[in-house]
């Protein structure tokens, strides 16, 4: 039986018809109102977890995808200086993902008058991520840790050699969620500890943010939606069928019956953790000694090579530096 | 006539007038992980979707990422 009888559903702020209901927030918005609320609460988040000021340059890892184009859309709209950061990773597998998501960041950028950096690991390291996973034990039957390993790696020293000591992710609530399940699911105590919308520079490594944890991926893809942001809509092939997407699947069905579920397993987590009422593995009594890769020169507790370098040891160890980025 | 919906190039038909919800849960999928957009226009999950209408459901969730 089909019921015709339909309420539309109207801004909370105004009369217009609203675009999104937030059952979580109690609450549903008009385009207007939402991109407003959309962009105020991100600053709420820069300011609550102080993740970084005015007087800061952010570097954002654009992907191409819908969370981080808003990321940066909202750094800018909100004035902060913000440059991109995208990584080719030389993922085709018939789709052409990784250069259709450059051509959309570079779009993105240049209709908004942005610097956009590009790294290009085929061009850096002669090999795409998908062969050097098919040719390393790390990344053989998952690409994924591979990627994610030359990601953060490239990531962090494009953020030191370009002069950011901050850089800009865009983790949302699921992403967040979906991991910390995960580390809970598997007593992975030492991810829980690390686990943080800020983690603090250090020697070798750049501030660390997120100012969307705490939005769903339906709210980061509803702003884009409503932005009228171009973005990658192909999944990531390598993707297919991962944990995380399982684990993100099973959350949000538990999110439509009990709405708010995984904002408020996310928020008890960090309170919990952070008032000590959640006591995990203190780092060892002395910590671990970190010294700069002879290679890279980033921060490892490896003895020799860092991980990242030790994907590359079969070559010829000071032929490839890191890669180089355009100046 | 029907509704058309489309989810990544795979088209879907469904008879009668009904809300975005009830479409979403006649193709079970989780109104949490999916956005339905009817001529660019994003549709909240009371809009009512009628024959003839062709809309895009866009999946919210992603995976592999940053």
């Amino acid at each position: 039986m089909v019921n015709t009888s339909h309420v539309s559903m109207k801004c909370h702020k105004c009369d217009e018809r609203a675009v999104i209901r937030m059952r979580q927030h109690r609450l549903a918005l008009c385009r207007t109102h939402y991109v407003e609320w959309f962009i105020q609460q991100t600053q709420r988040m820069i300011e609550k977890y102080h993740m970084f000021t005015r007087d800061e340059k952010v570097l954002v890892a654009v992907s191409g995808g819908k969370d981080s184009l808003a990321l940066w859309d909202v750094l800018w709209q909100l004035g902060y200086h913000a440059e991109g950061l995208y990584i080719h990773l030389g993922i085709d597998e018939g789709i052409r993902y990784s250069a259709e998501s450059e051509r959309l960041a570079r779009e993105f950028a240049e209709e908004r008058g942005l610097v956009l950096h590009i790294i290009n690991v085929a061009q850096a390291h002669g090999e795409t991520v998908p062969e050097i996973a098919r040719r390393t034990r790390r990344g053989r039957d998952k690409p994924c840790a591979v990627c994610g390993l030359i990601k953060r790696h490239d990531m962090n020293q494009a953020a030191l050699d370009l002069g950011f000591n901050v850089l800009a992710t865009a983790h949302n609530l699921d992403d967040e969620v979906a991991f910390l399940f995960g580390n809970v699911f598997h007593w992975n105590l030492e991810q829980m500890r690390r686990q943080s919308p800020v983690l603090p520079e250090s020697p070798g490594f750049a501030r660390k943010v997120k100012p969307f944890c705490r939005f769903s991926e339906r709210e980061t893809a509803a702003y884009s939606l409503v932005r009228g942001i171009a973005y990658i809509e192909d999944e990531c092939p390598f993707a297919e069928g991962s944990k995380q997407l399982l684990y993100k699947d099973l959350l949000n069905r538990l999110e439509e019956v009990e709405p708010g579920a995984k904002l408020r397993f996310y928020l008890g987590f960090l309170e919990a953790r952070d008032s000590g009422r959640l006591i995990l593995p203190r780092e060892e009594e002395t910590p671990l000694e970190l010294h700069p890769c002879p290679r890279c020169g980033q921060p490892t507790t490896s003895p020799g090579l860092c991980a990242y370098c030790r994907l590359f040891e079969s070559e010829s160890l000071g032929t490839l530096g890191t890669p180089a980025l355009p100046k | 006539m029907a509704v058309v919906l489309i989810l990544r190039k795979q088209e879907y038909q469904l008879e009668g007038t009904m809300t975005v919800k009830e479409a979403l849960k006649r193709l079970n999928l989780s109104p949490e992980s999916h956005l339905v957009v009817r001529n660019g226009e994003l549709l909240n999950e009371n809009d009512v979707l009628r024959d003839g209408d062709v809309v895009k459901i866009v999946p919210s969730i992603s995976g592999g990422g940053w």
